[in-house]
């Protein structure tokens, strides 16, 4: 009795002492300092833009150091320096571990937000977003795999872009950042020897805050303050002056304006037809999709939805892909799965099966950890996850993480584009289609099963970062190989599916690593 | 006097939902009752944040649990309890599959703090603790379908209880349960608006409360009970997204329990329960029903 009353308290005051609760919202990274400054990142290959940036993307000739203009801008920020409060050397802290890494996290952020399917309406129907009404419901986008791809890779690639305009025009006008030229500026942030005209963190803020305004338009508020913050955070930290910044501003707009114009790439690339329409729908059904495999032998594909949603995305296999002709993808599409009339699918179909009824904890834990699905940043976002602590390890430069991130994510869509115009051009249905009694044990995506999403992603993902960190690459590897099998274990695809899958994402991963080779950055 | 005691046995019915230890009654030093109760409970219609609505691609969630219980007189005013069940699940349409497994083990130890006659009856206070813990490797990331949240959780609760000699009695209780993070089986995941890049989740910890009128009499006993429990924090569940484990999961309920001593086997009881959520948020509108026995073994050398 007497133990009781002691021994209950304090096992409760030892719990509630053990458990502080505070979850971080990501792992604490460390301020920037970047290995090599890669001074001539202005002659590197663009991947959109010209490489005549002084014609494409001018930027005036900054007032010398020497000028009062220039000494205002300095009082200006010594000004500030002596009144930054908490909040603000927060913010400083924040964005000092480099603006390619914070905005790849926030677009991450930003595809878990809208990656959800509309939800269907009383008479069963489905009403897609809709772009000029962002705020409805549905929300524009949903931000399923193939649109995340798209928008990681233009995204990246735009502030890849952006960024070599501004090293060509720091290089070109060397002036250097405030602490440098005057010694009574702090420096919050590590101290480079970058020069500062124009200020990259302006320049990220100013492309990137351009492309997410367009791409997820309903999270206008939290973009425009981000980028702000950004921009401050340069200021205040003594790395750039006012107007360091406000041509910083300038070239990265600019640089989203070439890329999203009339007319460009981006506004023609194909995206806008992805949906097709229920004309298409029907006629994928009725032809077991766009290729004239089987036909008539075929069982197509249906969607396993209550009500019966439209497929995902049909056209997107038609979308434009980066260092790849869209005769090559066409030329690397994966040769036929098994009849689903023929005793290959049969066996194939047992071992779903298996899966679905026995699978241990083990192969559960590996299907949710690769699960990525709805509500989430989606298999292109996982890799990007995975990415990001090769990237700070490295100690790259700003534009160096971004050609990392725009090679990672070019061949993220690629993968996306080469598997949807696969899964489109087969038609093949799920596990659970030609066996009601298979469950599954993770969301099944509502399109043809062959061939697997995330085996090909994975596979892409892997080849790239495994060129880029060659002392990972077996990790990249193991990865890959585990996030394949977790959608066989998940009982939602066949092991064709994925094998065939995982092949083709390697295949068409080695054309943005043969760019890679050329582009003159070396690795 | 015997009936009584069962009746602090039968009592522990409350445990199977509001999973809390409510009731105002004690095993007297010595005496040992257990047994096992069966539960049924479904939902077809659920709140998706604040927003009731039905979901065609899982029809009508059923969980099935059988749960072992006990409760045992450490003395006449301390009692140790505990409780274990095995829980399944399954959906009525789509293709998700249901799960199954021995669920969280639940331990308390219930003080009889109080007890004076106060009027023509007698008015009693209990304090409990309790700490539960899962005892299998469930996974909590595939709701509704998972068969727990995976946290562990400490409790603590006072119930204050007035009894009159004709078998009326009225009993009000409320708990504050802190509860422990959990760790997911991937690296990161959105909620409440922001997207984490980590695998540890934010647990909010819950208030629950509940009023009760029964009486017992002639080996019969009806309750009427309201139960009302409440998620302090957690982000809702996003349109047609699925639910998470860190929901602000909120309801309230009523319940209505009929026991029956039965009169030709000594020490041995029945008891039936159902319950019908009145209102909620991140949470189905269950309807279940509960049917169990529990007997009484006497160690204790008083009866």
């Amino acid at each position: 009795m007497k133990l009781l009353k002691i021994l209950v308290p304090s096992l409760l005051v030892a719990f509630l002492w053990s458990c502080n609760k505070e979850v971080e919202k990501s792992p604490a990274l460390p301020a920037l300092e970047p290995l090599r400054l890669d001074e001539t990142a202005g002659s590197w290959t663009p991947v959109i833009l010209s490489n005549n940036y002084s014609l494409q993307v001018p930027l005036a000739a900054p007032a010398a150091t020497t000028s009062d203009a220039y000494k205002a801008e300095l009082t200006t920020i010594k000004n500030a320096q002596a009144g930054l409060t908490k909040q603000q050397r927060d913010v400083i802290a924040y964005w000092s571990v480099g603006g390619v890494i914070r905005w790849n996290q926030i677009m991450r952020e930003l595809v878990a937000r809208y990656n959800l399917p509309p939800a269907p309406r009383e008479d069963g129907t489905y009403v897609f977003p809709d772009a000029e009404n962002p705020f409805a419901d549905p929300a524009f986008p949903f931000a399923n795999p193939p649109y995340a791809a798209r928008a990681y890779a233009y995204v990246s690639i735009a502030q890849y872009d952006a960024l070599k305009a501004a090293w060509y025009y720091k290089y070109l006008y060397n002036r250097a950042a405030p602490y440098t030229v005057d010694a009574s500026v702090q420096a919050l942030v590590p101290r480079t020897s970058l020069p500062a005209y124009p200020s990259e963190d302006a320049v990220l803020s100013g492309v990137t805050a351009e492309m997410l305004k367009i791409l997820f338009p309903a999270s206008v508020e939290q973009i425009t303050k981000l980028a702000a913050d950004q921009r401050n955070a340069a200021l205040w930290s003594g790395k750039a002056a006012p107007s360091d910044i406000s041509a910083g501003l300038a070239l990265g707009k600019s640089v989203a304006s070439v890329i999203t114009a009339t007319g460009s790439r981006f506004r023609t690339d194909g995206m806008g037809n992805a949906v097709g329409n229920a004309a298409l729908w029907k006629e994928l059904q009725d032809s077991v999709g766009f290729g004239d495999f089987y036909k008539s032998a075929q069982i197509p594909w249906l969607s396993l939805e209550s009500p019966p949603r439209p497929p995902m995305l049909p056209n997107f296999g038609k979308v434009l892909t980066w260092n790849i002709s869209p005769a090559q993808l066409v030329a690397e599409r994966p040769a036929p799965p098994p009849s689903t009339s023929s005793d290959k699918m049969k066996q194939e179909l047992a071992e779903v099966k298996k899966y679905a009824d026995n699978a241990t904890r083990e192969e559960l834990r590996i299907t949710h950890k690769w699960a990525d699905g709805a509500g989430t940043y989606a298999p292109p976002g996982h890799w990007n996850h995975i990415a990001e602590e090769s990237i700070v390890n490295e100690r790259y430069s700003e534009v160096r993480a971004a050609r990392a991130y725009a090679l990672l994510n070019m061949a993220l869509h690629n993968a996306g584009v080469g598997c949807w115009e696969t899964k489109y051009y087969y038609f093949n249905p799920r596990p659970s289609q030609l066996d009601p009694s298979i469950k599954t044990k993770t969301g099944l995506p509502n399109f043809p099963a062959y061939t697997s999403g995330h085996s090909t992603f994975s596979a892409s993902a892997s080849v790239v970062l495994g060129y880029l960190f060659p002392d990972r690459a077996q990790f990249f590897t193991n990865e890959a190989k585990e996030a394949s099998m977790s959608r066989l274990y998940g009982a939602i695809h066949y092991r064709s599916d994925i094998e065939v899958g995982y092949s083709h994402g390697v295949l068409l991963a080695a054309y943005t690593v043969n760019f890679a080779q050329s582009d003159g950055a070396g690795n | 006097m015997k009936s009584f005691y069962t009746a602090a046995c039968m009592l522990l019915f409350f445990y199977t939902h509001a999973q809390t230890i409510q009731d105002g009654l004690m095993m007297p030093k010595g005496d040992l009752c257990t047994g096992f109760l069966f539960t049924h409970d479904r939902w077809t219609n659920y709140w998706e944040g604040t927003l009731k609505r039905e979901n065609g691609n899982i029809g009508t969630i059923t969980t099935n649990s059988l749960t072992w219980l006990g409760n045992y007189g450490i003395t006449d005013k301390i009692n140790f309890v505990a409780m274990l069940p095995y829980v399944s699940t399954r959906a009525s349409q789509g293709v998700l599959s249901g799960m199954q497994g021995l669920q969280d083990l639940t331990l308390a130890v219930k003080f009889n703090a109080l007890e004076k006659s106060l009027g023509r009856g007698t008015f009693r206070g209990f304090v409990v603790g309790s700490y539960a813990t899962p005892v299998s490797d469930y996974s909590f990331d595939f709701l509704p379908l998972s068969i727990g949240l995976g946290t562990q959780r400490v409790s603590g609760r006072v119930t204050l209880n007035y009894s009159w000699p004709n078998g009326w009695y009225v009993n009000g209780t409320t708990a504050y349960t802190w509860r422990s993070n959990v760790t997911l089986d991937r690296p990161s995941y959105y909620s409440d608006g922001q997207n984490f890049l980590t695998n540890e989740v934010w647990m909010p910890n819950v208030m629950d409360f509940s009023f009760m009128a029964g009486r017992i009499k002639n080996g019969l006993e009806l309750i009427l009970a309201y139960h009302q429990q409440n998620t302090l924090g957690g982000g809702d569940i996003r349109r047609q997204d699925m639910p998470f484990v860190s929901n602000r999961m909120n309801f309230s309920r009523v319940e209505a329990t009929a026991m029956y001593y039965l009169p030709m086997i000594k020490n041995l009881a029945v008891r039936a329960q159902t319950g019908y959520t009145l209102a909620g948020r991140n949470v189905g509108q269950s309807f279940y029903v509960t049917a169990g026995v529990l007997y009484t073994f006497h160690f204790s050398k008083k009866l």
